[in-house]
């Protein structure tokens, strides 16, 4: 009903050609749409046709869809013989309301015309507004699209040995026929037989055509009474000869476009394949290397070029990474010519380069691999002398547009994790900040508790006792020292990484320094200090590897027996340096081995000096060598006792700067 | 012993009380002033033999009281700051500080520091236009340019003795990597820290190879080099 048709959205349909006048007709269909606030898509049917015409032709056809996607249209291609019927079936389907064409060639109206393009969809929608829109150029020659000849090629020569080979062959089967007295009609079904063959051997339909009408000829001169003339003396000959000529041209013609669309077909199934393929590889891929690298990979499948593609991470591009159509077989990449397209494309997030209106002499075609208005990366496609054709090319936007995805989710990935990250470590913090405070409250209370007591009642207590209360007081004021130390160290792990202020030092006077600072505390130990390897420099945060030292020292003489022996030694292995303090104490069990690094681990001690500790010490430890690039280890000493090692890298300074003048 | 008189610059009531007891305790004289401007009237009216400051003042900047006393006094001055950094601790000797502490420190260490002190400047007056210098099994003749350990002598190289004779004319001061640098090469370009310290340790084995245990140079690590008094 026509009234209906007023209530619904107008859509526009315009068909896509390779004829000059399509583009005013594109631009006609566009500004109409606009003005009716159309949904705007632009059809283009490819026939067979498509594959033998010039590439002159493609191009333009090339350039007329990309024109009408630039004024909004929605680009469609369809499949098909019937040009009309297939445009009448999308028209259906799409609920097209208006559909606008340019004339196809100047109204003739005579018997022997077909009916051109408009007649025929309007017999089949005789619903449908139908928009031709005049020729602007005057001149009365008609535009019929230029196939490529056949006559051109390498195909030529073997079309034509095989075309005279089926003839040949026939000719001789019906020769023995002949012979064997059968009849006439025999011979016409072989000659038939011999066009439908060649129709399907050659790959135009002209051969056929010539060979049905040497196939006349032939019979005609061969087996015709009389014979070897080209005369023929029965009346049913001429109708013969026309009915023969027909049945071959008609299967011949049958048999090429049977041949063409079976190929077609093939492409077409080829070509959605990998886009499934595309699909399910992606799914599996990881990382967005990966992602990248199946995607190039299925783009090569598609479409047999060198790519290249940028990477992008925040507006700023990465360097690009090339990937040759033959595996190791690299091609060369001008890329300072082609900064300004990639930036354009870049910014304008629209495809430029080759066969484009924009940056034209670019060597590659630039399209930008996106979510929305995420730009991911830019993919460059070697522009060679044909363009790509508009199955190809949406094919090539569908895996575009999900690999864009998988990027997409690869990055949400990433993005939650790190926001997991930064709780867990939100969450640590504040658990250490629990511990800590907890922890403090214990020397806290026994340090202003001895403090009270004798500042009030002080007089009461006897000398000895009054020692032993300022003794503890001292001791508590000590651990808290220690710890708040600790404290500030475990504060400079940001982002789970240590920040280090290095320097180039001597490990030995790293190490001398400690032995120093712990002397006054091992006053009933015995501290000693040897260095194996002379000249051991290191870049390291000295007062980090400080606080490692005297951690492990402090452990030393906190878990071992007055008396006992506390030994340093540092050596250089390889290209690391080593440094192990041991001591003959009663050592660390198995089990504690295996912990003893862990965070807030502090192990049951029943030797009469039980200290409580935080845990943190040899934690901290592990986590500055570590940042420093070493390891930490602990093992059994002989006979007993336990040794700490770590590993820093050695600083191997450079001779020329050592010249002793 | 000549009693001394110390100048003690805290803004920290707990903490000036400890070191004034302790200096007590110990039969010196002190001075207390609690903010920057104050330390400089006292140096300047009472002339104290020792100050001992605290980087951390209300007023004024530690570095400026030192760069304000140092203008026209030479009065031996021992910092104390309360950052682990390095970097307090080295502009303040390059201004001109002689030795620093970090808290928490130990009154052990407060009052070890102190006699060193006053060892260098009993020993200045006496040391500086002699030929010849002595420090335990150490002996240096200018004069003559020779160096012996135990009555033995060593050979050194130029730059080997010019650092010798610089750490021993400031024996018992912290000289800074920077300071060390500047008065042994002259241009801080020509050579690096990480050099001084392989000269510093060649040195070191010189030294140290007949008397293995005595350390005439101390290493403050990140700092510099100290000659003390064996």
């Amino acid at each position: 009903m026509k009234s209906g048709k007023s209530a619904q959205k107008e859509h526009i349909l315009v068909c896509l050609s390779s004829a000059p006048s399509n583009e005013h007709v594109i631009r006609t269909a566009a500004r109409l749409a606009k003005a009716l606030k159309a949904a705007f898509t632009a059809l283009y049917v490819e026939t067979q046709d498509y594959s033998v015409a010039s590439s002159e032709n493609k191009k333009r056809l090339q350039q007329h869809r990309l024109l009408a996607e630039r004024l909004g249209a929605k680009c469609e291609v369809i499949y098909g013989e019937d040009i009309a019927y297939q445009i009448a079936e999308y028209a259906r389907f799409s609920e097209v309301t208006r559909i606008i064409l340019g004339q196809s060639r100047k109204n003739r109206i005579s018997v022997f015309s077909s009916p051109t393009l408009e007649d025929r969809l309007l017999s089949y929608m005789p619903d449908a507004e139908i928009h031709i829109l005049p020729d602007k150029d005057k001149k009365n020659k008609t535009y019929l699209p230029r196939k490529t000849l056949p006559f051109t090629g390498k195909g030529l020569f073997l079309n034509i040995f095989w075309s005279l080979l089926i003839l040949l062959l026939a000719t001789l089967i019906s020769s023995c026929f002949y012979q064997l007295h059968f009849t006439n009609a025999n011979i016409i079904m072989v000659y038939i037989l011999g066009v439908l063959l060649t129709s399907i051997a050659t790959s135009h339909q002209i051969y056929s055509l010539v060979s049905s009408i040497a196939s006349v000829f032939i019979f005609n001169y061969l087996f015709t009474v009389p014979r070897f003339t080209l005369n023929a003396y029965e009346t049913g000959y001429p109708v013969t000869f026309i009915v023969m000529f027909l049945t071959a041209y008609i299967t011949g013609t049958f048999a090429i476009r049977y041949k063409e669309q079976a190929r077609q077909s093939a492409t077409i199934a080829r070509r959605y394949k990998i886009l499934l393929d595309t699909s399910q590889l992606l799914a599996k891929a990881s990382g967005n290397q990966g992602i990248l690298n199946l995607t190039a990979q299925q783009i090569i499948k598609l479409l047999q070029r060198n790519l290249v593609i940028y990477t992008c991470e925040d507006q700023t591009l990465s360097s690009p990474v090339l990937f040759p159509a033959e595996p190791r077989k690299s091609f060369p990449y001008n890329q300072e010519k082609e900064e300004k397209v990639i930036h354009w494309v870049l910014a304008n997030n629209h495809l430029a380069g080759a066969s484009t209106a924009h940056f034209p002499d670019a060597d590659f075609l630039y399209l930008s691999i996106r979510v929305n208005d995420r730009v991911y990366g830019i993919l460059g496609i070697e522009g060679t002398d044909f363009p790509l054709d508009s199955s190809e090319y949406s094919i090539l936007l569908s895996i575009l547009g999900e690999c864009a995805l998988a990027l997409d989710s690869e990055k949400n990935a990433r993005d939650k994790e790190a926001a997991a990250v930064l709780a867990e470590r939100e969450q640590l913090r504040a658990t250490l900040l629990r511990s800590i405070s907890h922890d403090l409250r214990t020397p806290l209370t026994s340090i202003s508790g001895h403090a009270s007591n004798l500042l009030r009642q002080g007089d009461c207590f006897d000398q000895k006792t009054r020692q032993h209360m300022l003794q503890d007081i001292y001791d508590d004021s000590l651990w808290l020292i220690e710890l708040v130390e600790n404290l500030l160290y475990a504060t400079r792990i940001e982002d789970g990484r240590m920040i280090l202020n290095t320097s180039t030092e001597l490990l030995s006077d790293i190490i001398a320094e400690a032995v120093r600072h712990m002397k006054p505390k091992a006053e009933h130990h015995q501290l000693s200090f040897q260095e194996e390897d002379d000249f051991i420099f290191v870049n390291a945060d000295t007062r980090m590897i400080l606080q490692v030292l005297i951690n492990i020292i402090d452990n030393a003489l906190k878990y071992t027996p007055v008396g006992s022996k506390i030994h340093i030694s540092s050596r250089s292995v390889g290209d690391m340096a080593e440094i192990c303090i041991a001591d003959n104490g009663p050592g660390i069990s198995g089990a504690e081995k295996e912990h003893i690094f862990e965070k807030f681990y502090s192990g049951n001690h029943s030797i009469a000096d039980n200290r409580r500790s935080i845990g943190l010490g040899l934690f901290l430890c592990k986590s500055i060598v570590e940042a420093h690039g070493g390891t930490i280890t602990v093992a059994d000493n002989t006979p007993s006792g336990a040794v700490f090692s770590f590993t820093l890298p050695i600083k191997d300074l450079s001779p020329c700067q050592l010249t002793a003048t | 012993m000549k009693n001394y008189l110390i100048l003690v610059v805290e803004d920290d009531p707990p903490i000036q009380h400890l070191i004034t007891t302790t200096l007590k305790s110990r039969d010196y004289s002190f001075l207390t002033a609690a903010t920057g401007e104050a330390a400089i009237m006292e140096t300047a009216s009472n002339n104290p033999d020792i100050i001992l400051l605290d980087l951390g003042l209300p007023d004024l900047d530690g570095i400026e009281v030192i760069s304000r006393i140092r203008s026209w006094s030479n009065v031996p001055i021992i910092v104390l700051s309360a950052r682990s950094e390095d970097s307090d601790k080295i502009d303040a000797l390059d201004a001109g500080a002689d030795d620093y502490l970090t808290k928490p420190f130990s009154v052990e260490e407060l009052l070890a520091r102190l006699r060193v002190v006053q060892r260098r400047l009993t020993l200045m007056q006496a040391e500086n236009n002699q030929p010849l210098y002595e420090n335990g099994q150490l002996q240096i003749d200018y004069a003559l340019r020779c160096v012996k350990i135990c009555g033995e002598e060593i050979r050194l190289t130029p730059i080997e003795y010019k650092l010798l004779c610089l750490l021993a004319k400031n024996t018992g001061k912290v000289l800074t990597h920077k300071y060390i640098i500047q008065n042994v090469w002259g241009n801080p370009l020509e050579t690096d820290v990480a050099s001084l310290r392989v000269f510093m340790t060649t040195l070191r084995r010189k030294l140290e190879k007949g008397s293995s245990d005595i350390r005439y140079i101390q290493t403050h690590v990140g700092i510099g080099y100290q000659m003390i008094r064996v």
